[in-house]
Parts: C-alpha cells; structure tokens; sequence
C-alpha cells in the first residue's frame, strides 16, 4: 500500500524520478497528483511506501530531481505535509 | 526516384519510425495533462525520446525541448537573448532562420566570412570581431549550402572565454557528425528532427544549457494556477499539446542511429560524397567542394540555370534542390548569389547505387548537351 506522496512540479521529472526508481526496482506509481497536494493547480506525485522515501529521496537527488513536497496520506484519506 | 535532397529532409527512414508513430497514434493521448493509461502512455513515449535526445548528445533530458523545427529552436533561442540594437555575431553561411530572426528582433548583425572551407581562417576571422558589446554569436555547424564544417568547439571556446552566449544550428550536422553542446560550451542548439535524425517533418529540438524564453505562451500541464508560463524547462518553452506521434518517430530515429556506430555511418557518407565529387569533375561540371565536407555538395551544370539543371535531372528520376537554399547569406559568402547552386545531399540512409545513379544521369545530360 503506498501511503507517501511526493509531488513534482510537471511530468518531465515526474518520468525522470520513476525511471531512476525502476532502475533499481524501487516500487512506486507516477500519478497526478491529489488536488490537496498541488494547491498550484496541476502536478504529478510519485506514491510510495512511507518504508522507501528516504532510498526514494537519496536516489532522487542523485538524479538531480526536486521533491516539492513530501505527505502521508492518511487513513482518513487527507494528506499530512512531511518534513524529509 | 533516387533522393538525394536530405538536407532539406531526409526521405528515407528506418521503419521503425512509422511504426513508432502509428503506435502514439493509435494509443497515446496528450502527456502530462491526465492520469488515465492512454495518457500516460503518451507521457512516456514522450519522456523517451527525450531520454534518447539526451543520451545522443550528452545531456540532461529535462534540458532536451521539443519544437516543430530547427526554426522554432532559433527564435527561441534568439529572443531568449538578444534585443533590439543588441550586437550579434554570425557566421557568413547562416540560414534565414538566423538572419531574418535577427532582423525581426532588430539587433546588429555582424556577419564574419572567410574561404568556405577554411577552418582557421574561420577561427580567426571570429576571434578578430568578437568584444566586450558582442551579445552573442550564432553559428552553424555545417553548411546547408557548401557542407563546410565550422569550427564549432574552438569558436566556442572563445565565446565561453569571453562569457558570450554561444547559439548553434546544428540543422546539417545532427546525426551525421558528433553534436556536443557541453563541449562546445554552447547556451543552445537548436536542430530539425526531420533530417540527419531520421524524425518526422515537424519535429526540432532545441538542446538548452541555460533558460530559455517563451515564444508560446499558454497550458502546459503543471502550474495552472499560475498565469506565468513555469520558470522551469522544456515546459517553459513548450506550451500546447506536443506532437506525440512526431515525436515518438522522432525518437525511433534516434534509437535507430544509437544503435549504429557513428564512425561507419561518417565514412559511409564521406565516400559517397567524394565519389560525387570525382565523377562530377570528371564531367567537367563546376562543383564547390573542400576538405573536411559533409553531406552537402554544391555544383552546376555548365550553360544552364540551376533550377533548370536540378529539372534536367528531376526529370531524369534525381531529386535535388536548386536555388538560394534559403541562405543567400551563404551564397554571397560563397560567390554564388547571383545564379545560385544545385545542391546534392546525402544522408547516413544513402547508398552507392544513389550516387551510380545521379552520376549516370549527370553523363547523359552533358551528352545531351554536347
């Protein structure tokens, strides 16, 4: 079950971040992101397990790829803003 | 037909590149603007031509931008940095892509010449115009005219010495000869995907080593409560829903020649350019023809007007381009302005039997003419 969500700004990381994380076989899914999440109007999200952000984050950053946000989601279905 | 008119478009491409396109036709919806499985396919197929761009040429994929053209590159990058008054150096063979963008934007030109196939003196001819009020250089690679190579790295090198942004139109060089912006400490280089590339007409790139300014303005899938275009590239310079299908064949033609050894691909070229040479002189017909050519080759037919030459040999089944080019910079650099060149080009796609072919019907017409 994926339950953090960290947004990128448009689809171009979007696809650079997955591509990086199923290189190593990292299991993740690239969505649009939750309108809560994107009070900018559009932008994607990468949905992972909360167990995977820091490796996700780490290889991210190898791949020069900037996280705008990082949030659990919630059981109760809202979003919580996360400090990495 | 035997087509020997790449460097206006290259006619010939490897399969895949349709097929490519059918595919993104056939299932890919507009990248980036929704989740649903058709549209993320068309996000990927979009992202993996980007990737192959930047993996051909030596670079990130998110500086990899798509345009339409080589055209639409150079406008981008023109208008990125130059303003009306603004002092720009250009080399003596540019297309009108440069010359009338520089125009439209009122700068200064300063037009650099030297003997076409003279890489030093091209060099030094740069290094002697080149000043503190330069706010930019703009230069092609190889020539659409001539096919002359200029000293692309070495001319950069003076640019970056002297913290002059750097444009090159690499319309007649991508996918023939190694193209390295970070090398050339290039801010742009903007190409056409539908020559040396293999891609589909209506497909350019625009390779971007500093920001760049839009010259369309509107949706772009990220940011949309924001009325600014994003600060971000390529989604700062690609408003509008891409060209999926164009561009999935786009990066079938770079995978095609990733796949290739470039060093082949060159020699196959060379060969036939030379033979071209050969057999032309042989026939007495003037050419225009030095070291280091590629791809291009200028010449006329003795007697006749160059639009009546390149239909002498339409008719005789060679396609060819007469005329101007579309760069009478050049022509005037190159003494050919007033009457103008029939132009033969190859491709990485032609073969012996192209050049057999053309040679064949060049000895008919002098024949015939005799």
């Amino acid at each position: 079950m994926y339950n953090v969500y960290l947004t990128l700004r448009s689809v171009t990381p979007g696809q650079k971040a997955s591509v990086a994380l199923r290189r190593v076989g990292l299991r993740h899914q690239l969505l649009r992101a939750p309108r809560a999440i994107a009070p900018g109007g559009c932008a994607y999200a990468l949905a992972l397990r909360e167990g995977d952000l820091n490796r996700a984050l780490r290889l991210l950053e190898q791949s020069n790829v900037t996280v705008q946000g990082i949030y659990l989601h919630l059981t109760d279905g809202s979003f919580e803003r996360v400090e990495p | 037909m035997i087509y020997l008119d790449n460097a206006a478009t290259t006619l010939m491409k490897p399969p895949q590149v349709a097929e490519a396109m059918l595919d993104a036709l056939r299932s890919c919806a507009n990248p980036g603007r929704s989740g649903h499985a058709a549209a993320r396919k068309a996000g990927e197929t979009v992202y993996r031509t980007r990737e192959a761009a930047a993996s051909f040429f030596g670079l990130e994929p998110e500086q990899v931008c798509f345009t339409s053209n080589a055209t639409e590159g150079l406008n981008i990058a023109l208008r990125s940095l130059v303003q009306r008054g603004d002092r720009v150096v250009i080399s003596g063979l540019e297309h009108n892509a440069v010359t009338r963008t520089l125009a439209g934007l009122g700068a200064e030109p300063t037009v650099v010449t030297a003997p076409l196939f003279d890489r030093e003196g091209w060099l030094s001819a740069f290094e002697k115009v080149l000043s503190s009020q330069t706010r930019a250089v703009v230069c092609l690679h190889v020539s659409n005219v001539f096919g002359c190579v200029l000293p692309i790295q070495e001319i950069g090198a003076l640019c970056a010495e002297r913290e002059i942004p750097f444009v090159v139109d690499a319309s007649q060089s991508a996918g023939l000869l190694p193209v390295r912006p970070s090398l050339w400490n290039a801010a742009f280089v903007a190409m056409p995907g539908h020559k040396g590339l293999l891609g589909p007409q209506g497909t350019g790139l625009l390779l971007c080593r500093q920001t760049a300014q839009p010259l369309r303005f509107g949706g772009t899938g990220s940011h949309s409560a924001d009325q600014a275009m994003p600060e971000e590239l390529p989604e700062r310079i690609e408003a509008g829903t891409l060209n999926v299908p164009g561009i999935a064949g786009l990066g079938a033609g770079i995978r095609f020649l990733a796949q290739q050894s470039q060093d082949a691909l060159q020699k196959n070229e060379s060969r036939l350019l030379q033979r071209a040479v050969q057999g032309l002189e042989r026939l007495a017909f003037p050419v225009f023809t030095g070291p280091g050519q590629v791809g291009v080759l200028s010449f006329r037919v003795p007697g006749m007007d160059c639009e009546q030459g390149a239909e002498a040999f339409a008719r005789r089944g060679i396609a060819l381009r007469a005329g101007l080019h579309c760069a009478p910079l050049a022509h005037r650099t190159g003494g050919t302005l007033s009457e103008g060149t029939i132009r033969l080009s190859l491709s990485s796609l032609s073969r012996p039997a192209d050049v057999e072919g053309f040679l064949r019907a060049a000895l008919e017409l002098r024949r015939r003419q005799s």
